[in-house]
């Protein structure tokens, strides 16, 4: 049997990076961020969350093969910003839309307790 | 007006690093609770994204840590049944972790040399049978070393399933406890086990979710999927349409903005503990890139 271990999709290797930046060479403000251990749960999310951002021209992501616990994100940007700001930004924003959301869902709960009793 | 204060609190509070005046592009989603019962809940969240709802199914399906055993050491089987097919039954079984799981650290990220009160919760089992007959051995024969580290009963999260149902009969007093195996006259189980917290992906004996239940578009006006005879499909339980047999027209210009959750617990947490580790569990996992991209800029 040589299946890898079922761990592999979520720990960083010894010395492996979290996230590793390349700039583009041939166009101007575009970075390829490579997030290892992620899949579509976050690459999907970040990239819908970046393309909301008017300046952000382009943003998308792949993973390049299903054994590969890896995503690449690329994200161009205008002029006077850069693509790790609009990654941090769009970040942040789906940080607090979770922690609202989060808010929210245990006032629900806390509604419905009282109601019952 | 009060939406846009609220979420700039929260702001504030979650992130000491990185501030902003205005969150112009964060969703202001809205939770509305459908159902809750002891073992299962239902709940609408509106106001969001597909990718957002999707990520919360994905967590809450492969990343919401539990408890479950991972380390079995067999120290008497004279059953008929290999320790091999004995311990991955035990594994299986669900532990009752609301109160400690966000307490413990993975068995791999402790310092202990290989178990500890941080990383583990030890059980021990002793079964045997001198009299005549036949034994159930159950997960109530797990001795816990923790008081609210047990193995889940499908009695005390009281499900609606009728007493005298086939399946049941097969338990002498229809008690919820999970079957492990049975045992004759002269049979002996004797072990020591070791429960370590982790997640799904890893292993489905640490999910936290039977089933999840995900739907958007309940009349299928987006047409995301294409039903070639319609008025054969059962309507969704969350369909809006007033007469039988039909799918709502084309909308063309509609996005999924409505997401119907269901969600079933395995018992090793409650339903909403499900859903609010797996909010955490999403959120850790951003801000965790958000650490890894500020201290990159350094």
């Amino acid at each position: 049997m040589n299946a890898p271990p079922t761990f592999e999709s979520f720990v960083l290797f010894d010395g492996e990076k979290k996230i590793i930046i390349d700039l583009d060479t041939k166009v101007p403000n575009a970075a390829l961020f490579t997030v290892n251990k992620e899949d579509h749960t976050l690459g999907n999310m970040i990239r819908n969350q970046l393309l909301k951002d008017p300046h952000v021209l382009f943003c998308g992501y792949k993973q390049p093969h299903p054994l590969e616990h890896k995503i690449i994100l690329r994200v161009q940007t205008t002029a006077d910003y850069s693509p790790q700001d609009a990654l941090k930004n769009a970040i942040t924003d789906l940080i607090s839309e979770l922690s609202l959301l989060e808010e929210r869902f245990r006032s629900a709960i806390q509604d419905r307790q009282e109601g019952i009793d | 007006m009060s939406d846009t204060f609220k979420v700039e609190d929260i702001l504030k509070k979650i992130s000491g690093c990185w501030t902003r005046a205005k969150m112009p592009f964060a969703n202001k989603s809205m939770v509305t609770l459908l159902d809750y019962k002891d073992d299962t809940i239902k709940f609408v969240i509106e106001n969001t994204d597909l990718s957002v709802a999707n990520a919360l199914r994905r967590v809450l399906i492969a990343e919401t840590p539990t408890l479950a055993i991972d380390w079995v050491q067999i120290e008497a089987n004279s059953t008929v049944m290999s320790d091999e097919f004995i311990a991955h039954r035990i594994g299986l079984i669900p532990l009752t972790c609301d109160y400690v799981i966000r307490n413990m650290i993975p068995n791999r990220e402790c310092e202990c040399d290989d178990f500890c009160s941080k990383c583990s919760v030890e059980f021990t089992m002793d079964v045997s049978l001198r009299k005549e007959g036949a034994l159930n051995v159950t997960s109530a024969h797990l001795i816990s070393s923790h008081p609210q580290v047990l193995p889940a009963n499908a009695r005390t999260i009281k499900r609606d399933i009728p007493k005298d149902s086939d399946c049941l009969s097969l338990f002498e007093e229809n008690s919820g406890d999970v079957l492990i195996m049975k045992i004759r006259q002269g049979s002996q189980l004797k072990l020591r086990a070791f429960a370590t917290k982790g997640i799904g992906k890893e292993h489905a004996k640490w999910m936290a979710t039977s089933a999840v239940g995900f739907e958007y578009d309940p009349d299928n006006a987006l047409r995301h999927t294409l039903l070639h005879k319609p008025e054969e499909w059962p309507k969704s339980e969350f369909s809006e349409l007033l007469e039988d047999g039909e799918q709502a027209p084309y909308d063309y210009m509609k996005e999924p903005n409505k997401f119907y959750f269901t969600i079933e617990s395995t018992g090793a947490l409650t339903p909403s503990n499900v859903v609010l580790t797996g909010i955490e569990c999403l959120r850790r996992k951003l801000s965790d890139i958000q650490t890894h991209l500020s201290f990159m800029q350094l």
